[in-house]
């Protein structure tokens, strides 16, 4: 190592300057004296960063590789697969279900996560006021989240079925509407009943994480806001929610994320219909890859997914994202 | 860091060759995909094998079991990843793309000599072929009929509907209160082509055009269904499954469905008064053509799986289990035996006379988007069946002349 | 607040929470109540609110079918979501921890590359993870549904726990050092207890994560022997229709042993879920 850049580590590291011992010494000490301060942190996200980079990194590359090259039904087993750049990703993008789907994605999305977020605040909020019912409950609120999926979306496909659908029937004999109405038959009201069956799915996320969220939030805070006169309201909105401000965060980002990649309810509800118009991003590539055997294209589709999740998160990265240094 | 991977890597690739080698036994193994799920089916099928397998010792079959709504897409990655069974089970309209991905054995030649070929119906044969050349062998064949509740018709004074004209008749006067009249599954998907393509097909089309006169009243027939309110809009939300469900409770009056629902239709309706008769006849008679073929998968063990099937296809062998399946035989002299007391199985044999089978043509699941996507556009309204047609029309020519 | 008020405040608030609950819980209602129904009567036009005909059938059923047992299931499920939830706490609370307390370079890289990882929907996962779990050997194994669910469990744990390690004031952990502590004890006996909650809440949602994952576990998983339960949703969910009576019974099946976990479980998710409140 050169005198000069010795000299430059030694005042980066702020380290005393010792006679005769300028030598920066040994390789494990020099390995010792960068983790010694904020570095080592790097060490104690590796494990996980590799995993998931092994696991997932190789299906996010292989991804967007079938989404350049032509691979259908004629081409899955020749052995040069052709390239052809992003000639799938024009196809798409003219495509009118595709177009439709990214509008309905970001609908679907947009509606779980502002109802699922709130009616979860409101009820975390509500079972953090100390009764005896309250534990119970709340915990029993979790079920719908333990539901195997297939199973949650079969019922509300069948609660909303026009003819033997219990919500219709309930409708009526409230008086609320006068004949059945076709839930899942029209685009608009499909799409309504897919927001409603997830946002039933979501709320125990949102509810339990914001529940403990809650209870890191010392009393003595609350008691000292009541004492100076905050009203319950006052008290809400300047003290508890930017307590909360982490928590919050990381609730609705990654529910933005969870809920743009929703497949299940979608597919077994309404299999992206009536005729193509409640297809999600993640229902038209499954479609277009296992059913119409296009696999490119199905890539394609979940590149554009991808692309639309990563500039989301970039652009939360960068704007809204506290560093959350350490205090 | 790097040595560390390295040398994982390194013990990775010698567990990996140990244990590939560890395997290199005497009895060669068949693996066969299937996706039944019935505790019945798989009962008979486990005895199918078990049969073989004591019939001689050089060849064991093994069954696995993975369910059909997965079946496809197991299938594509197994392919992608090279893990494939020797033999899978395959939906007769499906075979010809899996052909075409390379993933099944062309058997043509093995088969030449066998002189059993000559006995199976043409029509599961060539779901079986792709460009002439066989890659499988039909298991068994159904088709769809037209089921209608007894009570529900003599009420109204009606008599099983013979042609279009009829259905729409018998339909709308059997239609009062909840009850329908009519029902057929139309979900946008292979279900719902399956059923589609009897009228389609009814009307004198192949099962490529749908753009001309024939394909528009095939179309219209469906939309003036649901505009006289005797059928409901539902169908496109409606399995075969779901549409039976409705049957069997009594809102709705006929529905066209296949054979495999009378085992549960029988358990779960044992007082219903029901039938079933040939499907009313547009210009010609016609029936969709349902069941699975064997597909040889490329490999090593082709010879093995040939012997396998062969034994299956034995007309002696088959008659032992092909009623358990509730399948009709896909060879003719087998076909000829069955069902001797039961009546409503009759009625789908004979049914099978002119059903036709679907395609076949590699890129058979677009065309059937197409298709089912035109029938669901004129039941909901959102296009008339002209526009529906010439729309499909379109999309089914671009895909047939593309090579 | 005098006791009469503390008590009319208990009551409004317990009716109003016992609304909210049977409203919520209707489809759940709704569940149960099908799978008691004969599979005519599920189709009846109105609508039945509680069976005529009670059907047993549907819960019997669950035990045996064919290839499929179901206690044979359930200990597939369970072993493998509490790997999935063991494996992901292990990876992840260290990687919150350091993302949390330590300056470093490239921290919202880091964040960002955690939720990148998520951003793909789950259909094209498995070819390129089915091909990864074939050339090292684990189809089949129990171990590949347990890699791929910690996929799911690691990043949304790190990003839950980044919030709750950050909260925790610099002046503890100053205090413990001058106490003496090194980093990890104080790691473990300070930090850990703190976020506790966190990391509750993050192993309950991983197990359940891995427990209601149905993709992975059918998919690299063929033997109906290694399976964990919710492959035997395809036992009612077949080539030819729905059975819905059954459908609705194997619903309920599945989830009363998660409901019981909980309840046993309840005095220490209850406690650290509610405990951690920075005092004083």
């Amino acid at each position: 190592m050169s005198l000069s850049r010795e000299r430059a580590t030694q005042k980066r590291l702020a380290l005393p300057r010792i006679a005769g011992r300028d030598r920066a010494g040994t390789r494990m000490n020099r390995l010792r004296r960068y983790f010694r301060h904020g570095n080592i942190g790097y060490l104690f996200v590796l494990p996980a960063i590799t995993y998931m980079v092994l696991l997932v990194g190789y299906p996010i590359v292989s991804n967007f590789i079938l989404s350049i090259q032509d691979v259908t039904v004629t081409t899955l087993n020749a052995l040069g697969k052709p390239l052809v750049g992003l000639r799938n990703y024009q196809t798409l993008l003219a495509d009118g279900v595709l177009q439709r789907s990214i509008g309905n994605t970001f609908l679907f999305t947009v509606c779980c996560i502002v109802f699922q977020f709130a009616i979860g605040f409101a009820l975390a909020l509500l079972f953090n006021m100390g009764f005896p019912l309250a534990k119970p409950i709340r915990g029993l609120l979790m079920i719908p989240w333990m539901i195997p999926m297939t199973v949650t979306a079969l019922m509300f496909k069948f609660m909303f079925s026009s003819n033997v659908g219990i919500i219709n029937q309930f409708l009526q004999a409230c008086g609320i509407i006068k004949s059945p109405v076709e839930w899942l038959l029209e685009p608009r009201s499909a799409m309504f009943s897919l927001i409603v069956a997830n946002i039933w799915i979501g709320i125990p996320f949102n509810m339990i994480l914001l529940s403990t969220g809650l209870t890191t939030i010392p009393n003595h805070v609350k008691e000292a806001a009541a004492m100076d006169g905050a009203s319950k309201w006052q008290s809400f909105l300047f003290i508890i929610v930017p307590m909360l401000k982490p928590v919050i965060e990381s609730v609705l980002i990654l529910g933005f994320i969870y809920t743009f990649k929703v497949f299940d309810l979608v597919f077994v509800m309404t299999n992206g219909g009536p005729v193509n118009s409640t297809h999600l991003l993640s229902t038209y590539s499954y479609k277009l890859s296992f059913v119409l055997f296009k696999y490119s294209q199905g890539a394609a589709t979940a590149n554009i997914l991808f692309l639309i999740l990563l500039a989301v998160s970039i652009f939360y990265l960068k704007f809204i994202y506290d560093d959350r240094r350490a205090e | 860091m790097k040595r560390f991977l390295v040398s994982a890597l390194v013990i990775f690739a010698m567990l990996a060759v140990v244990t590939s080698g560890a395997f290199a036994q005497s009895k060669k193994t068949v693996t066969i995909w299937n996706y039944w799920e019935t505790p019945k089916h798989q009962e008979t099928l486990a005895r199918v094998c078990k049969d073989f397998n004591s019939s001689q010792d050089k060849i064991e079959v093994v069954t696995k079991y993975i369910p059909f709504a997965d079946f496809k897409k197991q299938l594509s990655i197994g392919a992608a990843a090279s893990e494939l069974p020797d033999i899978a089970i395959i939906d007769n309209p499906d075979h010809a793309s899996y052909s075409a991905m390379g993933i099944f054995a062309d058997i043509t030649d093995k088969l030449a000599s066998w002189p059993d070929l000559k006995q199976y119906f043409e029509g599961p044969l060539n779901s079986c072929k792709l460009n002439g050349r066989l890659h499988g062998i039909p298991f068994g064949s159904n088709c769809l009929s037209l089921y209608y509740n007894e009570d529900m018709l003599k009420a109204a004074g009606a008599k099983p509907p013979k042609t279009w004209d009829e259905l729409k008749s018998v339909a709308l006067k059997t239609t009062k209160g909840n009850v329908h009249g009519f029902g057929i599954s139309s979900v946008q998907n292979e279900e719902g082509t399956f059923g589609f393509l009897c009228f389609l097909w009814g009307s004198g089309n192949t099962s490529f055009q749908i753009g001309n006169a024939n394909g528009i009243r095939a179309l219209s027939l469906v939309r003036d269904l649901v505009k006289s309110g005797a059928m409901p809009k539902e169908v496109i939300n409606w399995t075969q499954g779901d549409v039976m469900n409705q049957f069997i409770s009594g809102n709705l009056a006929m529905m066209v469905n296949g054979p495999w629902q009378v085992p549960t239709m029988r358990q779960q309706a044992p007082n219903l008064k029901w039938n079933v008769v040939l499907l009313p006849v547009g210009a010609i008679p016609a029936s969709d053509l349902g069941g699975e073929n064997f597909g040889v998968v490329k490999g090593d063990k082709v010879d093995e799986a040939i012997a396998f099937l062969k034994f299956v296809a034995n007309p002696a062998e088959m008659k032992t289990y092909i009623n358990d399946f509730g399948y009709i035989a896909s060879r003719r002299d087998v076909a000829a035996t069955q069902f001797t007391d039961d009546p409503i199985m009759k009625v789908f044999a004979a049914q099978m006379a002119s059903a036709k089978p679907r395609g076949p043509h590699p890129r058979w699941p677009e065309i059937s988007d197409a298709l089912s996507l035109a029938m669901n556009e004129a039941i909901t309204g959102v296009a008339t069946p002209e526009a529906a047609a010439a729309k499909a029309q379109k999309t089914i020519d671009t895909i047939i002349n593309t090579k | 607040m005098t006791n009469r008020a503390v008590r009319l405040r208990s009551a409004v608030l317990g009716a109003v929470s016992l609304l909210i609950f049977v409203v919520i819980m209707f489809p759940l209602y709704w569940m149960v109540v099908t799978s008691l129904k004969m599979e005519i009567e599920i189709f009846k036009i109105p609508p039945t609110l509680l069976p005529h005909v009670l059907n047993t059938d549907s819960y019997f059923a669950q035990l045996q079918h064919g290839d499929f047992n179901m206690f044979r299931s359930f200990k597939n499920s369970f072993v493998i979501s509490a790997c999935a939830m063991l494996m992901g706490l292990v990876l992840a609370i260290p990687a919150s921890y350091g993302i949390a307390r330590f300056t470093f370079k490239g921290k919202r890289a880091f964040v960002l590359g955690f939720l990148v990882t998520q951003m793909l929907p789950v259909s094209v996962l498995l070819t390129p993870m089915f091909i990864i779990f074939k050339s090292v050997h684990l189809l089949n194994t129990q171990l590949s549904a347990i890699l791929a669910d910690v996929t799911i469990g690691v990043p949304f744990s790190v990003l839950i726990l980044i919030g709750y390690f950050a909260s925790i004031p610099k002046e503890l952990e100053d205090a413990s050092r001058i106490d003496g502590c090194s980093r990890f004890s104080a790691f473990l006996r300070i930090f850990l207890p703190i976020a506790s909650p966190g990391v509750i809440v993050c192993a309950v949602f991983s197990f359940l994560y891995g427990w209601g994952d149905l993709a992975y576990g059918m998919t690299f998983i063929q033997d109906q022997a290694v399976r964990p339960i919710t492959a035997g949703i395809f036992n009612f969910l077949g080539q030819y229709g729905t059975k819905w009576s059954y459908l609705s019974a194997f619903a309920v099946v599945t989830i009363v042993p998660v409901i019981f976990i909980f309840v046993f479980m309840q005095k220490y998710i209850i406690s650290g879920l509610t405990s951690g409140a920075v005092k004083g």
